[in-house]
């Protein structure tokens, strides 16, 4: 534990005592987001949790833009909070940098370390990032852990099916094929669980790994899987990133991939064995999906796959396999509209992650070889929905994710058989 | 008469008796070590094929491209043309050395400029591996950065990188070799000036315009990929 959490950290948190909730907060540059997150996790203590002893924790990996002090800084003094009944309990907030290699990952084994030592029966892990938090998400991510419902809270965001296509096209299908849980946000950077998943989670060997930096948000979702634990989904309306500069899609399609495909294997052992669909409860009934976002480029995306299939062909024929790259290249024949089916889809997609598993080709030049292939199954899938009702639209994302569930014995296949 | 022929014809088979009686044993001695560098190029090839197959050699060929380079020029594997290559450098190695054995003059300075020979060309073999490896890697990033980038004619740039990689390699195992240096040298000075020479001029002042047009019009039709994916999250 002394080698997670320092010397100064260990003397704050013993002063502390025994908590019921803590909310861990990594940051990294985040002093324009930062405060408002901070404002929302106190007006919950306050108020939603008024009754429990919380603290928040913030892990900062070597801020230089001043956010540990917004942290501490931060106002609550808000309406709301005047509001709020009164707490007779102390509210904690402690700001710290972790030990170890900069990365989320070193964060969350820092607040896991620290709910181990505080005995927490809740943690809450915010995301900086996400500019709609409010008091109420942060109990309702804490809640289903204090009452001991679950072990391992998700949340589910109010969204269409084309917002986000990297999650409701690759990340929620496979993450479903593979471990049999039907979350709708496995990528998501904010959870709730309980001590004991956190207890859990801090005896993985896995921390150790470098490949765990790339994957961390995935490889918690995972986690979530372990024999004995209940999993439960958290409705928190609509998710709202703030503002800022982000990679550009062909840098973050190889990012989510590489993480995502890294993620199935570091866990393999686990995943690759069971064949059994994970129980989920729903602490709400999910919100209505709203209307779709601002129009998808779907005649420049299709452009991209036909362009891209036709330059990376001699790298896919390394990759996928020749029925696929085959039906791929149907898909895009230039004398008929695009056309990337669930089944045609759900291969590629199994074919890529046990590519990667097995380093057909660097993994590298294998996840950005995926990004036009990305783009033609986002073109399509958008073409496919519209004129849909948003509701009809997730009924049609349901379908595909459960294409990918029926794919998991061709999953498992490709992933355990032997190397080519 | 008869005595002066019988005398020539014993000296003669004599001397030749003699010389056999010389050169037999140095024979002998030149198929032993030829025959042990046999044994042992041999023994240093299956070492190198089971040490390159422990090192995973195979899965790093096909990982940088280069087995793919390798079957396209009927090349056995990237672990099996290893190994033949130590095979056949210490195979050569000990037919100089018999050769060496032999006690001929002229044979003698054959194999002192083979054996100048052939370091270089263990050289140059060394950087060809490595100049088509580098070659081929940085084809593919070129060719993936222009895909995922929406650039026009991508696998024409990454091919014409690769040519340029190429060049600049063969140059380099040429000047390895020792082979015509001056001219090899001189050659690759004035193709490489040139082209940019060529291009400065046809681009720069001859045709820009029309270049510009010509890109204008090809990017704007063009589809590109979002400069910020958070939308895709």
């Amino acid at each position: 534990m002394s080698t997670i959490l320092s010397d100064e950290l260990l003397s704050e948190l013993m002063a502390v005592g025994q908590l019921d909730v803590l909310v861990g907060l990594p940051t990294l540059n985040h002093a324009d987001s930062v405060g408002p997150v901070v404002r929302a996790a106190h007006v919950a203590f306050n108020r939603e949790l008024a009754r429990e002893r919380t603290a928040l924790l913030n892990m900062d990996g070597g801020s230089t833009d001043g956010t540990p002090d917004i942290v501490r800084n931060a106002s609550i003094v808000d309406r709301e909070t005047l509001l709020a009944s009164q707490s007779l309990r102390t509210r904690h907030r402690i700001s710290a940098p972790y030990h170890g290699v900069p990365g989320k990952a070193a964060a969350l084994r820092a607040v896991f370390a620290a709910a181990d030592l505080l005995q927490a029966r809740a943690v809450v892990v915010l995301d900086p990032e996400i500019a709609s938090v409010t008091p109420e998400s942060v109990a309702a991510l804490a809640r289903p852990a204090l009452a001991g419902d679950a072990d391992f809270v998700s949340p589910a965001y109010a969204r269409h099916p084309l917002d986000g296509p990297l999650v409701t096209q690759v990340v929620r299908p496979l993450f479903r094929a593979a471990y049999g849980l039907a979350l709708a946000e496995p990528l998501s950077g904010e959870f709730g669980c309980s001590g004991r998943f956190a207890a859990r989670c801090l005896e993985q060997p896995t921390w150790e790994s470098e490949d765990l930096r790339l994957a961390i948000d995935l490889w918690i979702s995972g986690m979530a899987t372990g024999d004995g634990l209940r999993v439960a989904e958290a409705a928190l309306g609509p998710r709202r990133l703030t503002p800022r500069q982000r990679p550009a899609v062909a840098a973050l399609v190889p990012q989510v991939l590489d993480a995502l495909f890294t993620c199935l294997r570091l866990q393999e052992t686990g995943w690759a064995a069971g064949s059994r669909a994970i129980a989920l409860a729903r602490s709400a009934s999910p919100p209505p999906p709203p209307d779709p976002p601002a129009n998808v480029d779907m005649a420049g995306y299709a452009t991209l796959f036909r362009e891209g299939l036709s330059a990376l062909g001699g790298m896919l024929e390394r990759v996928l396999r020749p029925a696929t790259l085959e039906a791929l290249r149907a898909a895009g024949a230039a004398d008929r509209p695009l056309h990337v089916p669930d089944e045609l889809w759900a291969a590629v997609m199994l074919e890529l992650a046990a590519a990667h598993r097995h380093a057909t080709i660097s993994r590298d030049h294998l996840v950005r070889a995926a990004v036009p292939l990305y783009l033609g199954r986002v073109a399509w899938f958008a073409a496919e929905l519209a004129g849909l009702e948003p509701r009809d639209a997730d009924e049609r994302l349901e379908a595909l994710c459960l294409h990918f569930e029926r794919s998991r014995g061709d999953l498992v296949a490709l992933w355990t058989a032997p190397l080519r | 008469m008869a005595e002066a022929i019988f005398s020539t014809l014993r000296e003669t088979w004599s001397g030749y008796v003699e010389g056999l009686r010389l050169v037999i044993p140095r024979l002998l001695a030149m198929l032993t070590v030829v025959a042990a560098g046999w044994l042992i190029a041999a023994l240093a090839r299956a070492i190198t094929g089971k040490v390159l197959g422990w090192l995973r050699v195979a899965r790093l060929s096909e990982r940088t491209g280069a087995a793919e380079l390798l079957r396209k020029a009927e090349l056995p594997p990237a672990e099996r043309l290893a190994a033949s290559t130590v095979f056949w450098l210490l195979f050569l190695g000990f037919l100089l050395a018999g050769v060496d054995a032999l006690g001929f003059s002229t044979l003698q300075a054959l194999r002192s400029e083979v054996g100048l020979l052939v370091p270089r060309l263990a050289g140059a073999l060394a950087i060809l591996v490595a100049g088509l490896v580098v070659a081929n890697v940085v084809r593919r990033v070129v060719l993936l950065a222009a895909v995922n980038a929406g650039w026009p004619s991508a696998s024409l740039l990454a091919g014409a990188v690769y040519l340029l990689t190429m060049t600049i390699v063969t140059a380099m195992v040429l000047d390895q070799v020792g082979l015509a240096r001056p001219i090899v040298l001189t050659a690759f000075a004035i193709v490489v000036g040139a082209v940019m020479l060529t291009l400065a001029i046809a681009v720069g002042i001859a045709s820009a315009p029309l270049v510009r047009r010509l890109l204008d019009e090809r990017m704007a039709a063009r589809a590109r990929p979002e400069s910020d994916g958070s939308s895709h999250l």
